[in-house]
């Protein structure tokens, strides 16, 4: 029945992987979509906010960033359903353009990637139903339709579209029925998804829908998910571009016929290290919270990809593991000139210095995070093209493991405080160490605690947005 | 020792006061009337030098004593000056003590002020000279005098004539302190109230010490727009022609285009960069909430023909960001913030700008009945104080 996108020639596909040599192996790709600077893979997405990078103004995202795709959660724009159209759906754009792309004011060449649910997001009470998601939107809990979630494709018409994943966030670990569950409305809402979007293509007056697919795979066993899988390569193969990956370690069992595709991570890596995890196991593309994470807490991220030699020689610091990150808040840096970090060339290591950075974050001026998210950024763009040079190498491995020699495994502790962290944002504290649910194995696998499923955070309450969020300190 | 500015008259308004002047400073010359944003803490609410830049601004402000006690004078020191501490390569005003609520818990005497840190309650004692040696390791390109201020609205008038002869007292204090008059101009502030008696000595008293500048200060606290004019009218009058006047604190659009036609030249205020925060665009028909949910649906630029990089289209090289867009982050994400502070400002600017250019073309009656016509669409809602202070310098707003 379907061709395999093997069988396609290379120019014909949006994902070309340039090398890889087994499976479970870091593997160096290129996205290609019309009119979009190609995405070089390994990379990440930009995680936005109600359609901004936190902390980073349109006008700053396009001149002092280089992030070249993003990633837009639809729960940030549709409080108003089902009573209202929401705002975004009304916007007209001319021709096949994306009104999502012209409303939060994203660059053309920008890949523009749409998934329901903020990363990471906040669980929902309300349980998902055989035909809709639960959501969380600034004013509350919600549910979206998969009927709605197929339309909204269709209006916002984004470049990829991340398929509707039944995961119960926040609940105990699911029996077998309710695995069935996932697996089969998984199954349907991506179906709904492709069927909607292949209604669209025949009728010659709609715009052509030039977005692209990604199947969400179940944080679940192989054997969990085989029916929906069988589905999927069965039916809808062609018109799958890539896969959403709820969990990196499912990376193993990924059936043959899906290989090829891209591989998008929604398995939050909370450090350096978990992240080069996954590329080991050859994830493509990620959505990184600990980035903004560490901007908040006003931390300047400090790391290099292989760890520079010349640090590495040993001496009397032999056996001492350096830091990922520098914390801003500390009055050490008070008198210091130099940049964040010494080889970076972002805007705030080539205009300012540390000095004036923690003078904005002891005053609270929102400055300081902008500085320091401009520069973390900068920092995982110089992170990832490291990764991707050395996996060209060939050296990935022994990189790793330089790496991990190098480096302290976890990002340093948080001193000072955050800017103010609003209801529909999740919360870093109590849970912050799994965002992600576990991978389900078989049932009752003993390891798998439902404990550290995270849970609604009681200080998240979403009608106090009226709250501005730092004091003034003075009138002057 | 010659002043670190020149004041180059362009063009006198040849009905009501105005004047368009470039004044020339340290770092570089910039066009009056003029309005500067408030960087109180070496910061313009998240915007970077260059977004701030970008809208014009050349001259903008910060705090002298927020930066005293934060980052110290020894970091400014160290660090060589406000400039290069926050990456801005323009000009910079700083201003004194102008936080009234503040001064409630402040004893004044002959030889300072007596203040409890707002950082962390310790007591301490400004003097002039302190003043003028932090504003020394400032750097800033305008620096102010210390001066003792009293609300104007308070009745004590003997307290008020107090205020006033101890500023002229330490305004030669500060002139014998400041250690870069070549560098740095030194502006004096006349006090005296809404009393226009006291004005007028204090501005005599000034105006012989000579300063680069001249401010006026003690206003913007509450009192009667209507007394609030009169005093700038009184004390501009008494001004010579070839300094600068800055009036303090004063910043709402209609305030500005009045104390133009008064006279006037420099002005400052907070209001438009933090209003900007409550999702409060300015806009030429008025200040708009674009919390408001009537604009969740409006897929206009905040202001039709605005150039402010939020404004402008995407055709133009913008960002073409709709009000529907602001109502979706205001209040919610910083960027939303930074974006609307970014087309506040630089509707200020652009109001002095418009403002400039009618007085070059000697067209500044017919501007402001424009723009008074424009925010209110009916003449009947007129304030009566602008209404009455134009009048006063041959501008008869409500006649056709
Ligand atoms: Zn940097
Ligand atoms: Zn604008």
């Amino acid at each position: 029945m379907s061709t395999t996108l093997s069988d396609l020639p290379p120019e014909m596909r949006a994902f070309t992987i340039l090398k890889t040599s087994t499976t479970l192996a870091p593997r160096l790709g290129r996205l290609t979509l019309p009119g979009r600077k190609a995405l070089e893979t390994p990379h990440y997405l930009g995680n936005t906010s109600r359609g901004a990078v936190s902390h980073i103004s349109q006008d700053n995202f396009q001149k002092n960033t280089s992030i070249n795709g993003v990633y837009v959660a639809l729960e940030d724009f549709v409080e108003k359903l089902p009573r209202q159209t929401p705002p975004l759906y009304q916007l007209e754009s001319p021709k096949d353009e994306s009104p999502l792309r012209d409303f939060i004011a994203l660059p053309k060449d920008t890949v523009l990637v749409v998934g329901a649910r903020r990363v990471p997001c906040i669980p929902c009470p309300t349980a998902n139903t055989n035909s809709a998601l639960s959501i969380y939107t600034s004013v509350g809990f919600r549910q979206i339709s998969a009927e709605d979630y197929a339309a909204a494709s269709r209006k916002v018409r984004p470049d990829i579209v991340v398929g509707l994943a039944d995961i119960p966030y926040g609940q105990p670990q699911p029996g077998l029925k309710r695995i069935d569950k996932m697996s089969d409305r998984t199954e349907e809402w991506t179906k709904e998804l492709v069927s909607q979007k292949n209604g669209l293509d025949k009728t010659a007056k709609a715009p052509k829908a030039s977005y692209q697919i990604f199947a969400p795979i179940l944080p679940l066993a192989k054997e969990l998910q085989t029916w929906y899988l069988d589905h999927l390569i069965d039916d809808m193969l062609d018109d799958i571009s890539g896969l959403a990956i709820y969990h990196a370690q499912f990376l193993a069992d990924l059936p043959e016929q899906v290989q090829d595709l891209p591989r998008l991570s929604f398995d939050p890596p909370s450090s350096p290290g978990a992240l080069l995890y996954q590329i080991s196991l050859g994830m493509d593309i990620f959505t990184i919270p600990f980035i903004t994470e560490a901007t908040d807490a006003g931390i300047s991220l400090d790391f290099a990809f292989p760890p520079s030699r010349s640090e590495v020689s040993g001496g009397e610091d032999a056996g001492k593991k350096y830091t990922l990150g520098v914390d801003m808040w500390q009055s050490e840096h008070a008198l210091s000139v130099t940049p964040l970090s010494d080889n970076c060339s972002c805007y705030a290591c080539t205009k300012h210095h540390r000095a004036y950075i923690q003078h904005l974050l002891s005053a609270k001026e929102m400055l300081g995070w902008v500085l320091i998210q401009i520069h973390n950024h900068a920092i995982m763009d110089a992170f990832f093209a490291g990764i991707r040079e050395s996996i060209a190498r060939g050296t990935f491995g022994e990189d790793k493991v330089a790496f991990e020699a190098f480096y302290k495994p976890e990002l340093p502790e948080k001193s000072g405080q955050g800017p103010r962290v609003r209801g529909y944002q999740f919360k870093s504290g109590q849970n912050e160490t799994k965002k992600n649910p576990a991978a389900y194995k078989v049932l009752n696998a003993p390891e798998e605690s439902s404990s550290e499923a995270p849970t609604p955070n009681p200080d998240a309450v979403a009608g106090d947005l009226e709250k501005i969020g730092f004091a003034e300190t003075a009138k002057s | 020792m010659p002043p670190a500015l020149s004041y180059e008259l362009l063009a006198k308004c040849s009905v009501t006061k105005a004047r368009a002047a470039i004044l020339h400073l340290p770092h570089g010359p910039v066009p009056l009337p003029i309005f500067m944003p408030v960087a109180t803490q070496a910061s313009l609410k998240g915007l970077t030098p260059e977004q701030l830049e970008e809208t014009g601004c050349r001259l903008c402000l910060n705090n002298t004593y927020h930066l005293g006690l934060k980052p110290g004078q020894a970091t400014l020191d160290a660090i060589g000056g406000a400039h290069k501490f926050q990456s801005w390569p323009h000009n910079i005003l700083t201003v004194s003590f102008q936080m009234v609520s503040l001064l409630k818990l402040a004893k004044v005497t002959e030889e300072g002020v007596k203040f409890l840190s707002p950082h962390d309650g310790t007591p301490m004692l400004l003097t002039p000279e302190h003043s003028i040696s932090l504003q020394n390791s400032i750097g800033s390109d305008i620096i102010m005098q210390l001066d003792d201020v009293i609300a104007t609205t308070s009745p004590d008038l003997a307290r008020m004539e107090e205020a006033m002869d101890r500023s002229v007292r330490w305004l030669d204090r500060c002139i014998k302190a400041h250690k870069y008059p070549e560098r740095q101009n030194l502006f004096c502030i006349i006090q005296g109230g809404l009393d226009l008696d006291l004005r007028k000595r204090c501005t005599k008293e000034m105006v012989e010490r000579d300063t680069p500048g001249i401010a006026i200060g003690g206003l913007s606290g509450g009192e009667e727009k209507a007394a609030y004019c009169k005093v700038v009218d009184t004390c501009t009058s008494l001004l010579p022609e070839k300094k600068p006047r800055y009036v303090m604190g004063v910043g709402y659009p209609e305030d500005l285009v009045v104390s133009i036609a008064l006279g006037a030249d420099m002005f400052d205020c907070v209001w438009p960069t933090r209003t900007a925060r409550f999702g409060n665009a300015i806009t030429s028909t008025g200040v708009l909430n674009l919390r408001n949910a009537s604009f969740q649906n409006d897929f206009n630029p905040v202001e039709e023909g605005c150039t402010c990089v939020c404004c402008r289209p995407k055709e133009k090289g913008g960002l073409g960001i709709t009000r529907a867009y602001i109502y979706h982050v205001a209040a919610k994400e910083t960027a939303g913030a930074h974006l609307l502070t970014i087309h506040n400002v630089q509707y200020q600017l652009n109001l002095m700008k418009r403002a400039r250019h009618a007085i070059l073309e000697d067209k500044y009656p017919a501007f402001v009945k424009d723009f008074f016509g424009k925010v209110y669409s009916d003449k009947t809602n007129f304030p009566v104080w602008a209404v009455e202070a134009l009048k006063g310098v041959g501008v008869d707003l409500l006649a056709d």
